[in-house]
């Protein structure tokens, strides 16, 4: 290859001048400019520069890209942009990497109006570097990276490439006379800033990047600085690697080219001789004699002077070394005092430590100890505003198909909540796991009690009727419909919404009063900010019946709690200044509410609105709870509960919940087969179309009571779940058979029992298939798409379940005589091999169990059992449904859940 | 990503047809190393090490033999022998038996990149077998090749003709060496060194055999991995953190770590190459390891390497160190929700420890970044300062190690007793 050539280089440069590099006449093609980067650094550049971006190209799709002064056209591909008659002089590469060679071929191929190429990817493998160094040097186009932030004319106000500047760009690139050459992008728009300081900015800017072929290195960039008017001097960054800088060096000294401007030079990567790696830049690990101390010492000797000493500033008129980058400023003044050149405009101020943000935990000793200062504008503003903010904030995203809160674990398939599995979960009293689906972490002792409280208060509040709730069911309505209708009604009802406003001023007040009220003492502006929202003239300062419970609550303990504290030093000032405060029940709730989920709001695990809305979760589950009475007319508990003024707050929400489901007081064994009962069904993942219900009716920006009503909407009896059928299933096995499920089977040969349903399934299963009936009756619960293949299959869900019980002394013939079933089952020919008896069979046996004695005495019929174990099912998803929820309205957007278009068939 | 040697060597050679001597694996058997023996006459024991460990040679780790004794004798010399190279100190994990190839004149051969011509060269001299540094210009010739078209043979000749190699070897040399660009350009080599080669008689013909072989692979272009080279070959050289964390990295880069010092105080996040450059020289032996998680990183990568990085080093570490100039692109926010919210992660579940946290840092969603990070350090009660990219990296690096020095000597036993532990 003979190759172009410009003198006095030995190989091809298209440019003269810094100036020409990029200017305000550069028309610019983006190539891959909808990507993720791009998409967010191009807009910028755009308008940074005028409007220089002509044309995109997004491979295989037109479009346009948005920004403040115009869109951008975005073509099929660089011959697209061009049959469309646009012209450009320089391509943008934002390609992953290995396109990166593909997309310089196209556009030198197309183009021939092509001067120059930058290229913003990363990790270009050294192969394709050399091939498109060749290939440009043929066709005559310079190339600007890779690996690098591009170029920035700061004088035509021109940014071509990558994101120099950042997101404005114009705060760090002022005009002036100093063109940075750096290795680091990073480091380009950090020296500008530096050099801003001491009354510097910039002419041009260039991030050449670091990999083993500079494509735009050092020797070019000085000719070309050498010939710019702008230009009085250079800064320059280099690591090690590479000779380019003492080739530079030494065509200046044989007077290849003329350079007779200053620069200042800061080599770091000593350590860099050390490793066998590369890590950074690639391309910067030394090899041979091009290390950073060589590189220190060819610039040493070509400035004449050593190291730059701020004590001593010794400068020549060709430049000086820097050990380190904050010695921009001083040095390049200490260079243009010698040359009798002033800097370009007043220095913006130094680089000493300004302390923005600091802890108040420790006292430092002298030397180590600073004031906080005011930050840069517009930066303490910000400050100020963020300041006032707390609690975590997701990322908005489509959410259709994905959660934050649940999956299933893809090696043990067992679902997740929180990171934590419905095993462990199941281990949980309800109200625990109530906590952890809104707070994602396990509840303190105190917080259980206050959880409690808050619960069992709510079973109280309610103001609607129960007469349609009886209709409803004399209509057939199945128990999550019911639950469906009376929840939808709950809307966004006065007391949730007075509860989420107190929470969210008194978020507010402890964000911006914290030392008045951990001092006690309320300062004149907290008082009037507590005067103006609890002291409205025209308050209704009645107080109910539950009045008395909540000042008891708040008043008795966790005054470390902020929330507390503040709500106590509230209630102080009330009374001192004899002013009532009003809708004084929701003000309770509410801090007892921001006390319970302080502490995980602080540890950024849950937002802000997470918070202010968890009285309505609590609302929502406990009345869940009230209206999942099976007959209330015979439950005195649920009376007791639910319509009495009495209140006993040292019960849990367990213990009522169970009386309220099962008309009795319940054992410590009962409250934990409730607890795991409800504790398995918490959810299946969020491809359930359980948890779809509840996501699909947020995106669609309804009241948090609708999202519960979209799930229970979406549930029925098709949910093996609900264990509606194994119910059944059981109760004419055992139906004639004297039993005591809680108690070892005794005399009962469950065996026996076994083999002859698994003889007559055998008959059964064979008559039906004789009469090509494949569409017979399964035994419900046993066999599993995952769990199985096996000669012996086990779901490790009910086998954990069953450890735990066995553990626990805790009996259940149900489940023994399932596990005979299987195995008789294969005995007998029915199976190939041992079935699992799989998760649902618990949820049904553990159900049966502890509402045989009522079945058998006919205090409940076999429809209610069968309602009962729905309403269970109903009650463990519902609560496990919350963390859906609260992770859709997080991290959801409107709409997200529809099916796109694409995906969506008409069908004949 | 280097190698060295012929173990692997001979492998990578016979896929493009290079003659290369022949060899044994140090567990041969006594019968093969003696059909060896008898076949070749004299062999050449050379310890194994991982990674690309040069200067064996001089280092007297290569011993000739041509005697069963002997070759035993030198196996178990050299089978756990140490070697300086470089910064390091390594230990050789095996030997290899090779064919001593007689020879009259040994060649060098290499190919690599220059900085200088900024195209691929190769590198000649029939004067090799020892350092191509310590040769005299007029002993050796540099080439640069077309990479579209390869070696060509005529620059061979030329090259050789000019350094005085004996005619009777140049008809050969042309004839194999183009072969090595094959090697060299379809597999992701940056650099690819035969020294020596020697010329081997057959017949009447003289063919030049690989002796020894030496390749730095580029770690951005994932061809060598068509190689099917044994993966320890290539991981030996990383620790076990820089593996798992090498697990995270994808071209986009925003995963390099290196591990420095073990036995460090600062762990430090470092954002973007010059941070990476001028913090790893500033902070020195206390950096446990030098990183550059700059280039945008999501929050799901962030969060992965923090949890990484805590695992290994929280235990031992007294400072937790943030820093970078002010990012283009580098989203803050993102980046500080990722460190901190795994230190949280990492704290729950292991418990908490009194660890100093400095931040220096600027770029796009900073303020929200840097409360982001506050509202997590108070809750967990850790000591932070903060500084914004009005203040120097440099300043923010030397405040830093002064931090550490004092919570080293007293402050982290003060404030732990202070503290309420969490």
């Amino acid at each position: 290859m003979r190759g172009l050539t410009t003198k006095p280089f030995p190989y091809f440069i298209g440019m003269h001048s810094l100036e020409e590099l990029v200017t305000a006449e550069s028309r610019v093609c983006v190539i891959n400019i909808l990507g993720s980067e791009s998409r967010k650094v191009t807009p910028v550049s755009h308008e940074y520069s005028g409007g220089n971006v002509v044309a995109g190209v997004q491979y295989g799709r037109r479009g346009e890209l948005e920004t403040a002064i115009g869109n951008i056209p975005v073509f099929r591909s660089v011959l697209d942009v061009v049959k469309n008659g646009i012209t450009f002089d320089i391509g943008v590469i934002y390609l992953p990497p290995a396109a990166v060679s593909q997309a310089v071929w196209e556009l030198v191929t197309y183009n021939k109006d092509l001067k120059r190429i930058v290229i913003v990817t990363e990790k270009v493998t050294t192969r394709d570097s050399r091939n498109i160094r060749f290939t440009c040097q043929e066709a005559g186009v310079d190339v600007i990276g890779a690996n690098c932030l591009g170029v920035a004319n700061v004088w035509d106000h021109v940014r071509v490439g990558g994101a120099l500047g950042g997101d404005h760009p114009e705060e760090a690139l002022w005009k002036g006379s100093v063109a940075i050459h750096s290795n680091s992008g990073n480091f380009t728009t950090t020296i500008a800033e530096y050099l801003k300081t001491g009354g510097f900015g910039i002419s041009t800017a260039v991030s050449s990047g670091k990999d083993v072929y500079i494509h735009f290195a050092l020797p070019e960039f000085l000719y070309a600085a050498q010939n710019d008017t702008r230009t009085k001097a250079v800064a320059l960054y280099v690591e090690p690697g590479g000779y380019y800088e003492k080739q530079a060096i030494e065509w200046i000294q044989t007077r290849r080219f003329g350079f007779s401007k200053p620069m200042v030079v800061c080599v770091t990567g000593r350590w860099k001789k050390d490793i066998v790696r590369a890590c950074g830049h690639a391309g910067a690990m030394a090899g041979g004699g091009d290390d950073a101390e060589s590189k220190e010492q060819w610039f040493d000797e070509y400035f004449g002077c050593p190291v730059f000493d701020p004590e001593k500033p010794h400068v020549t008129k060709r430049g000086v070394r820097i050990a380190s980058i904050q010695q921009f400023p001083e040095a390049m003044r200490a260079v243009y005092k010698k040359l009798g050149e002033k800097s370009d405009f007043r220095g913006t101020g130094d680089l000493s430590l300004k302390l923005w943000i600091s802890d108040n935990l420790l006292t430092l000793p002298p030397g180590l100890s600073m004031p906080v200062e005011q930050a840069l504008s517009p930066y303490d503003e910000q400050i100020k505003e963020i300041n006032k903010q707390i609690g975590a904030k997701m990322m908005r995203q489509n959410m259709r198909n994905k959660s934050g809160a649940s999956r299933l674990n893809p090696d043990s398939q067992v679902a997740e909540l929180h990171g934590l599995s419905v095993l462990a979960l199941s281990e949980n009293t309800v109200e625990e796991n109530i906590y952890i689906t809104i707070a994602k972490v396990r509840p303190q002792k105190t917080d259980i009690k206050r959880i409690n409280f808050l619960l069992n208060l709510f079973l109280k509040m309610d103001t609607g009727s129960m007469d349609d709730v009886e209709n409803a069911k004399i209509n057939g309505c199945r128990p999550n419909a019911v639950l469906a209708a009376r929840i939808a009604m709950i809307g966004d009802q006065p007391l949730l919404v007075k509860i989420r406003a107190c929470s969210s001023w008194m978020i507010d007040m402890i964000r911006e009063y914290e030392h008045d009220i951990v001092s006690g003492e309320p300062s004149p502006a907290l008082r009037r900010e507590i005067a103006a929202f609890c002291f409205s003239q025209n308050a209704e300062t009645v107080s109910t019946d539950y009045t008395g419970f909540l000042l008891k609550e708040v008043t008795r303990s966790m005054k470390k709690r902020l929330p507390l504290m503040f709500c106590q030093m509230v209630l102080v000032f009330s009374d001192s200044e004899k002013q009532p405060v009003q809708d004084i029940d929701a003000f309770l709730a509410a801090s007892l509410c921001v006390c319970l989920f302080w502490n995980p709001m602080l540890e950024k695990r849950i937002s802000r609105e997470t918070v202010e809305d968890a009285g309505t979760y609590l609302y929502i589950i406990a009345q869940m709870a009230m209206l999942s009475v099976i007959s209330r007319r015979e439950n005195t508990f649920w009376k007791q509960l639910v319509q009495e003024t009495a209140f006993h707050p040292g019960v849990s929400f367990s213990e009522n919940l169970f009386k309220i489901l099962f008309n009795r007081k319940p054992s410590q064994t009962d409250l934990i087969e409730l607890q795991m009962l409800l504790g398995l069904t918490l959810t299946n993942g969020p491809g359930t179309i359980s948890a779809k219900g509840a996501k699909e009716t947020i995106s669609a920006r309804n009241h948090i009571s609708m999202a519960y009503t979209g799930f229970l909407c979406n549930t029925g009896l098709a949910h093996g779940g609900n264990g509606f059928e194994a119910v059944q299933f059981l109760f004419e096995q055992f139906e004639s058979v004297d039993i005591l499920p809680g108690q070892s089977a005794g005399e009962i040969d469950l065996k026996a029992l076994a083999n002859q349903k698994a003889k007559a399934y055998r008959k059964y299963k064979s008559e039906q298939k004789e009469t090509g009936k494949l569409n017979y009756k399964r035994i419900p619960c046993i066999n599993h798409p995952v769990f199985k293949g096996n000669s012996v299959n086990i779901d490790p869900r009910e086998d954990f379940i069953r450890k735990q019980l066995q553990s626990r002394n805790i009996h259940n013939i149900f489940l023994d005589y399932y596990h005979h079933l299987v195995r008789e089952l294969h005995d007998e020919g029915v199976t190939d091999n041992v079935f699992c008896v799989n998760v649902d069979a618990v949820l049904a046996v553990i159900t049966l169990k502890l509402i045989w004695q009522d079945l058998k005495q006919n205090k409940i019929s076999l429809i209610q059992v069968q309602e009962l174990a729905f309403v269970l099912f109903l009650l463990g998803r519902a609560i496990g449904v919350t963390a859906e929820i609260i992770d859709h309205r997080d991290r959801g957007q409107d709409m997200d859940c529809r099916t796109p278009q694409k995906d969506v068939a008409f069908v004949m | 990503m280097q190698i060295a040697g012929l173990k692997y060597g001979s492998r990578l050679l016979e896929l493009v047809e290079f003659p290369v001597a022949q060899s044994l694996d140090g567990d041969a058997s006594m019968e093969a190393l003696q059909q060896m023996l008898d076949q070749c006459g004299k062999l050449v024991v050379k310890p194994v090490f991982t990674g690309g460990v040069g200067k064996k040679g001089k280092a007297g780790l290569i011993q000739f033999v041509n005697s069963l004794t002997d070759a035993m004798k030198a196996k178990e010399e050299l089978y756990f022998s140490t070697h300086n190279w470089g910064s390091r100190r390594v230990r050789a994990n095996g030997v290899i038996f090779e064919e001593f190839v007689p020879s009259d004149i040994e060649v060098y051969f290499s190919i690599s990149n220059s900085t200088r011509k900024r195209k691929p060269i190769f590198t000649i001299s029939p004067h090799g077998g020892m350092d191509v540094e310590a040769l005299a210009p007029e002993q050796k010739r540099v080439v640069w090749i077309d990479p579209f078209i390869g070696i060509k043979s005529f620059d061979i000749t030329n090259a050789l003709v000019d350094t005085g190699c004996p005619e009777r070897y140049i008809s050969s040399l042309v004839r194999h060496l183009p072969k090595l660009w094959d090697l060299f350009d379809n597999y992701g080599f940056t650099t690819l060194e035969l020294n020596p080669v020697r010329m081997k008689k057959q017949g009447n013909q003289f063919v030049p055999v690989a002796c020894d072989f030496r390749a730095a692979f580029d770690q951005d272009n994932p061809s060598w991995r068509r190689l099917n080279l044994p993966k320890t070959v290539l991981q030996s050289e990383l620790t076990p953190f820089e593996s798992e964390i090498n697990r995270l990295r994808t071209y986009q880069g925003q995963s390099d770590v290196l591990e420095m010092n073990p036995e460090g105080s600062i762990i430090p996040f470092m954002f973007g190459g010059g941070a990476n450059s001028a913090a790893t020289e500033m902070l020195g032996d206390r950096a446990i390891f030098t990183s550059d998680f700059g280039g945008n990183p999501p929050y799901e990568k962030m969060l992965g390497i923090s949890r990484i990085v805590y695992k290994y080093w929280l235990e031992k570490a007294n400072l937790l160190l943030v820093i970078g100039g002010k990012a283009n692109n580098t989203d803050i926010f993102i980046t500080f929700k990722g460190i901190f919210d795994a230190l949280r992660d990492h704290m729950a579940q292991t418990g908490w420890k009194p660890v100093y946290v400095i931040v220096g840092r600027g770029g796009p969603n900073l303020i929200r970044g840097m409360f982001y990070a506050k509202d997590i350090l108070d809750r967990l009660k850790l000591p932070y300062k903060m500084f914004g990219y009005d203040t120097s990296m440099i300043e923010v690096l030397n405040y830093a190690m002064k931090i550490d020095r004092w919570w080293t000597e007293q402050g982290q036993a003060q404030y732990s007793a202070k503290a309420r532990v969490i």
